[in-house]
């Protein structure tokens, strides 16, 4: 049986699908992927050169680090640091670099934001050979999701007063959420099978009337509600199943849907290819 | 302190095999396989795909500790194949799967583009543009009257 597909909502950060004819493992390993396997790059060291804030050093590079950055790409774009030859130098093909540097000198709250993170050029040039990375970066990666975007509002990442000062160097990265949340693509994962319980998976808690307490879902309406007197068929399987991607804007979520299936692959070909 | 590195949970180290086939001598037809570097997402769908073949008669998969990244498949098969084969048939069956679920992909994305594409309607970016401002202030200097001009206490 081939799985069928249908996509019921789709916008730039957000996908909503319906997916059938596929096995829970499957429907699961789907969303564990979108979650944690796919790369995307993000500030990971920063070298904090003056921070008068009243925010310490440690939560300003906390929350640099959360910030999405555009990520289009990203497999051709940039290298992870361990494969490249620079050897763990961070060369212009496996890191990048942005700054900042905000001072107040007015009588009022200055917010800083993600709209003060500039895009540096590479000190590093690479070692031997070239690489075709740089060549391969669309115009605003690296940068934060909906830099210099009006209808964007950018990220608050402190508040300073007259006389206060926040520079800083961060070197952004590519890598994937197993190594730290902030390279997840996705702000929200939504994954739901069986709306009405007819497999029993779960018993809901419920102080007086379960019906009442526990009220379905939308997805409830693409599938028949069991009847009174029907049997429980202790032998069904799941098969329909409910996704919702929200992505953080780091990568379309047309993006991250369709990387899923070659990350997949891959590991796939890897225990395929080396157990025979 | 001693934690392990976090990209030791999925990068392949020199000298590391990524798969090992163990066989077993005391049950008929059986195998245990060691996959390094990969987590319940490969184990459970190879488990549950392994299954659905017939000539499987016992597929299980554990993460004996969840900070070793491996995991433990055991095969057993009726014996009109080996249980390492299997698993290859598995693999492909499932590389098989997804590609066709790459190409669904593929067409309902681009007829939802023919209809107006990402979020033609509503979400042309209004989905980021929620004006709803969390810190109560208008962006940029909000704030800034309550201070007035009163000395600063900070000494330039």
């Amino acid at each position: 049986m081939d799985p069928v597909l249908r996509i019921r909502e789709y916008q730039r950060d957000r996908v909503n699908f319906v997916l059938e004819n596929v096995d829970l493992a499957m429907a699961n390993s789907l969303r564990r992927v979108m979650m944690a396997d796919l790369p995307t790059v993000a500030i990971d060291l920063v070298v904090v050169e003056a921070n008068t804030t009243v925010l310490p050093d440690e939560f300003i590079v906390h929350r640099l680090g959360m910030v999405p950055l555009v990520s289009t790409n990203c497999d051709a774009a940039i290298r992870y640091t361990r494969d490249c030859n620079c050897e763990g130098e961070s060369c212009e093909f496996c890191s990048m670099i942005l700054t900042l540097h905000v001072k107040c000198n007015e009588s009022i709250t200055m917010d800083v934001t993600s709209n003060h993170l500039e895009l540096q050029p590479h000190p590093e040039k690479g070692i031997e050979e070239a690489g075709e990375e740089p060549v391969r970066r669309t115009e605003n990666f690296g940068l934060p999701v909906g830099k210099n975007d009006p209808d964007v509002d950018p990220i608050l990442i402190c508040k300073i007063r007259k006389g206060q000062e926040l520079k800083v160097k961060c070197q952004v990265k590519k890598g994937i959420a197993k190594e730290h949340a902030k390279w997840s693509p996705c702000s929200a994962v939504a994954f739901e099978y069986d709306p009405h319980n007819k497999l029993r998976h779960t018993s809901y808690w419920y102080e007086t009337d379960e019906k009442a307490e526990w009220p379905l879902g939308e997805n409830a309406r693409e599938e028949e509600p069991s009847r009174e007197d029907e049997l429980f068929d202790f032998n069904a399987k799941p098969n329909k199943f409910y996704f919702d991607v929200e992505t953080d804007g780091s990568l379309g979520a047309q993006e991250v849907v369709m990387k899923v299936c070659d990350t997949f692959a891959s590991s796939e070909n890897v225990a395929d290819e080396r157990s025979t | 302190m001693n934690a392990p590195n976090r990209y030791e949970l999925y990068v392949i180290e020199e000298g590391e095999t990524p798969v090992e086939v163990i066989e077993d001598t005391k049950i008929p037809n059986a195998a245990t396989i060691k996959i390094l570097k990969q987590d319940h997402t490969l184990g459970n769908m190879l488990r549950a795909q392994l299954l659905t073949m017939p000539q499987v008669l016992f597929a299980g998969y554990k993460v004996p500790h969840p900070l070793h990244p491996y995991f433990i498949l055991k095969i057993q098969t009726d014996g009109t194949i080996t249980p390492d084969l299997v698993l290859s048939e598995a693999c492909n069956q499932l590389i098989g799967t997804l590609s066709t679920l790459e190409s669904k992909f593929k067409r309902e994305f681009s007829f939802k583009e023919a209809d107006g594409g990402p979020g033609a309607a509503s979400a042309a970016g209004g989905a980021f543009a929620t004006s709803d401002d969390p810190y109560g202030t208008g962006a940029g200097t909000g704030g800034g009257a309550g201070w007035g001009n009163r000395d600063d206490y900070l000494d330039f």
